[in-house]
């Protein structure tokens, strides 16, 4: 194991608290550890890739930070809509 | 050498800054002050997207480095925003309750 590879599986074992976070909150509240959890995921994909050199790897991290964003942003939409 | 010494740096402090983050959010009480911290990984992003660009600008996955943490820079801001309202308005319908 490389040294990028080392700073991926920080980043892995970093997002387990942020899992305790999101499965113990209440739905508005929690999307905070949802919305860090992806960024999160996201750079251990990129230093993967890096520490592979395995594209895919790169283009996953690409994928997950879009589809991350927009997922996030139609749930706030949701909880707006349904605040009533 | 100068530029290995530049790439561990920014990776170093990359990972520092998102394990910070991702206690901050554990660890902080109220979902704004979560939502603080939150907002603190684009440093942590850009740490280290620029450590993968140290090492091998001209390449596929730096391309893809540059496009993804590009993305999360622009769209970081926008997300903590669209957050902070979703929340206030939450509380402000749940305190007419």
């Amino acid at each position: 194991m490389n040294g990028w590879l080392w700073a991926a599986a920080v980043l892995v074992v970093a997002l387990a608290p942020l899992l305790w976070v999101t499965v113990r909150l209440p739905a508005p509240e929690g999307v905070v550890a949802v919305e860090a959890a992806g960024v999160d995921a996201t750079m251990a994909l990129l230093l993967v890739a890096r520490g592979t050199d395995r594209e895919p790897f790169a283009d996953l991290a690409l994928v997950l930070a879009v589809v991350s964003f927009v997922g996030a942003i139609a749930y706030l939409r949701f909880v707006e809509v349904l605040r009533d | 050498m100068l530029r290995d010494v530049v790439m561990w740096l920014l990776a170093g402090a990359g990972v520092a800054l998102q394990v910070l983050v991702c206690l901050g959010v554990t660890l902080m009480r109220d979902a704004l002050d979560r939502l603080h911290y939150a907002s603190a990984s684009t440093l942590g992003v850009a740490c280290l997207c620029g450590a993968v660009l140290v090492r091998d600008p001209a390449s596929l996955i730096g391309l893809k480095t540059l496009l993804t943490g590009a993305f999360l820079l622009l769209t970081g801001p926008v997300l903590v925003h669209a957050t902070a309202r979703a929340i206030h308005l939450h509380r402000e319908a749940e305190a007419r309750r």
